[in-house]
């Protein structure tokens, strides 16, 4: 590596650096992609039906219907690139954009494997290492940062539905985010930190000899406001409030078309990537193997993998299972259910610490 | 008086919304295991062009002009299919012709053209009803589409020929004049 680094005029510690932060961008960005196709074939299966099949690579090779991504991303490519007359044309350009960085940049800090020595060395595989002062405030921050994304796309089309579809998305967003942030309080709160690699590093080890030392099985609880608010803050159903072709013809990507759309399709799939990871991590151990108290380096990238896609197939699941919510139901949910239950947890969770657990 | 409505109890475990997810998941996961593990053949979904629907008996697809043993066709022009027509898609133009008959030299009457325009056609059957002597058949092709307006037309030697790869018949192009007495062959 040392070698490689030299040829490129780098120090070892920036192409390492640069390594991770292709590797982990450009792996979920593909992943994202993936998903659509897995979004796509799941989708049919659950309904009984077959999903994309017909796109063939070179008119040869079907490839389980994996060559419509391809077609399609041609497609996205060559459609021509409208912006409407009356459109804030800057803001309608820079829209995508702020969907897309936010949804992809929160995977900055979430540990994927387990660090490693070489050389004298300490590599941490996460693209900001451990210690940075940001830890998981970092993805809640970016989080509500991602509002924007939408927001900005909806207002600047300068067309009523979109806006309408903005405005729900982000109310609804918004809401969901304290639910959220009292759930993650908590792990902080029974972690003692607030570092992924801590929260990591506290779930390891077994839980009455049967269980790993998850936090799942400490809050589930917790697990179940933090997994609900997830859907509300990646837009996607039951939550999907962005959209509804149904009421406001496609939502605050009405107006968009070509790349630009492609680029918003994508950054819901980036942002449930991140999402997962974020469950995986902050529940379900990160790269712990359950039982295995120090894994080799690539069962642990493999057990976050599993995990994580584990979390975005749930995503996907939930959403060809569960029928929409109205907006006031949203609402009521996320007020008087979630906050409530988010509180109850952490209001519990320090009554037990406080108690010697 | 309203009439009251029973509103749905829901028991605790429904309420709490989780557990009927988990229900539904069950469900949704059934679904996908089976599909998933469904051979393409016993799917619901028929992908049309590779697989074709048996079509069921009784189904009025794409007519057949039928033909004797011998090739000779089995219209003898009496003009009952285009009355009973609903879409007036039908027309005719009949011709006399010699044929060996039970009374040889009898002078017997068959189409000199024979067109249904299939682009009027609604594939009702009533000219099946009509046809004296069953020589007008609605089978069971349903793929009939052309690139122009002209090729929907289709004539006399199109509709003798329209099953004849699907029966292992050959193609006929012309009428014949059977040597053997048509009754003959009709018992």
């Amino acid at each position: 590596m040392d070698k490689l680094a030299s040829l490129l005029h780098m120090t070892p510690a920036i192409f390492w650096m640069v390594a991770k932060v292709v590797i982990v961008f450009s792996a979920v960005m593909l992943l994202a992609s993936v998903w659509t196709w897995v979004e796509r074939r799941g989708s049919a299966m659950i309904q009984d039906r077959i999903g994309p099949n017909r796109a063939k690579l070179f008119n040869r090779w079907p490839i389980l219907g994996l060559s419509q991504l391809l077609a399609d991303g041609i497609k996205f490519f060559f459609k021509e690139d409208l912006v409407p007359t009356d459109a804030n044309k800057k803001l309608f350009w820079l829209a995508p954009f702020l969907a897309f960085v936010p949804a992809l940049i929160g995977f900055a800090v979430i540990p994927f494997g387990k660090d490693f020595v070489s050389g004298g060395i300490t590599y941490h595989l996460s693209v900001l290492d451990p210690g940075n002062g940001m830890g998981l405030l970092y993805p809640l921050a970016i989080g509500g940062v991602a509002v924007y994304g939408v927001l900005v796309a909806a207002w600047s089309s300068n067309n009523k539905w979109s806006i309408l579809g903005g405005m729900r998305a982000s109310a609804a967003m918004v809401s969901y985010e304290i639910g959220m942030s009292l759930a993650v309080l908590t792990i902080f709160m029974t972690t003692g930190g607030y570092d992924p690699a801590e929260v990591i590093s506290a779930q390891g080890g077994a839980l009455w000899h049967v269980l790993p030392n998850w936090n799942i099985f400490h809050q589930p609880l917790g697990f179940i406001v933090f997994f609900t608010c997830m859907f509300a803050e990646t837009n996607r159903l039951p939550f999907d409030f962005a959209e509804g072709e149904s009421e406001i013809v496609a939502g605050f990507n009405t107006e968009y078309g070509s790349m630009k759309f492609s680029l918003l399709a994508l950054a819901e799939y980036s942002h449930l990537m991140t999402a997962s990871a974020l469950v995986a991590t902050l529940y379900f151990g990160g790269w712990q193997v359950p039982f295995m108290p120090d894994p080799p380096v690539m069962l642990s990238i493999l057990s976050f993998l599993v995990k994580m896609l584990f979390f975005a197939w749930v995503f996907v699941w939930i959403r060809w299972t569960v029928p929409r919510f109205r907006y006031d139901q949203l609402m009521r949910l996320g007020w008087k259910a979630m906050l409530p239950m988010s509180m109850f947890n952490l209001v519990f969770h320090a009554w037990r610490m406080s108690q010697g657990h | 008086m309203g009439v009251v409505v029973k509103k749905v109890e829901l028991s605790w475990l429904d309420r709490t919304y989780v557990w009927p997810v988990a229900k539904g998941m069950a469900i949704t996961f059934r679904h996908f295991i089976k599909q998933l593990f469904t051979p393409t053949s016993k799917r619901y979904t028929i992908q049309y062009p590779d697989m074709k629907k048996e079509m069921p008996d009784g189904y009025r697809g794409l007519h057949e002009l039928k033909r004797f043993e011998d090739g000779a066709i089995k219209c003898v022009a009496c003009f009952m299919c285009q009355e009973a027509c609903p879409a007036r898609c039908i027309s005719i133009e009949a011709e006399e012709f010699s044929d060996l008959n039970i009374t040889q030299g009898f002078e017997e009457k068959r189409p000199a053209k024979f067109s249904i325009d299939m682009l009027r056609c609604i594939y009702c059957g009533m000219c099946e009803e009509a046809c004296p002597k069953d020589a007008i058949w609605l089978r069971k092709d349903y793929e009939v589409a052309a690139y122009d307006r002209l090729s929907m037309n289709y004539g006399k030697w199109e509709l003798m020929n329209t099953y004849a790869e699907a029966d292992g018949k050959e193609r006929i192009s012309q009428d014949n004049t059977p040597s053997v007495p048509r009754r003959t062959i009709a018992l």
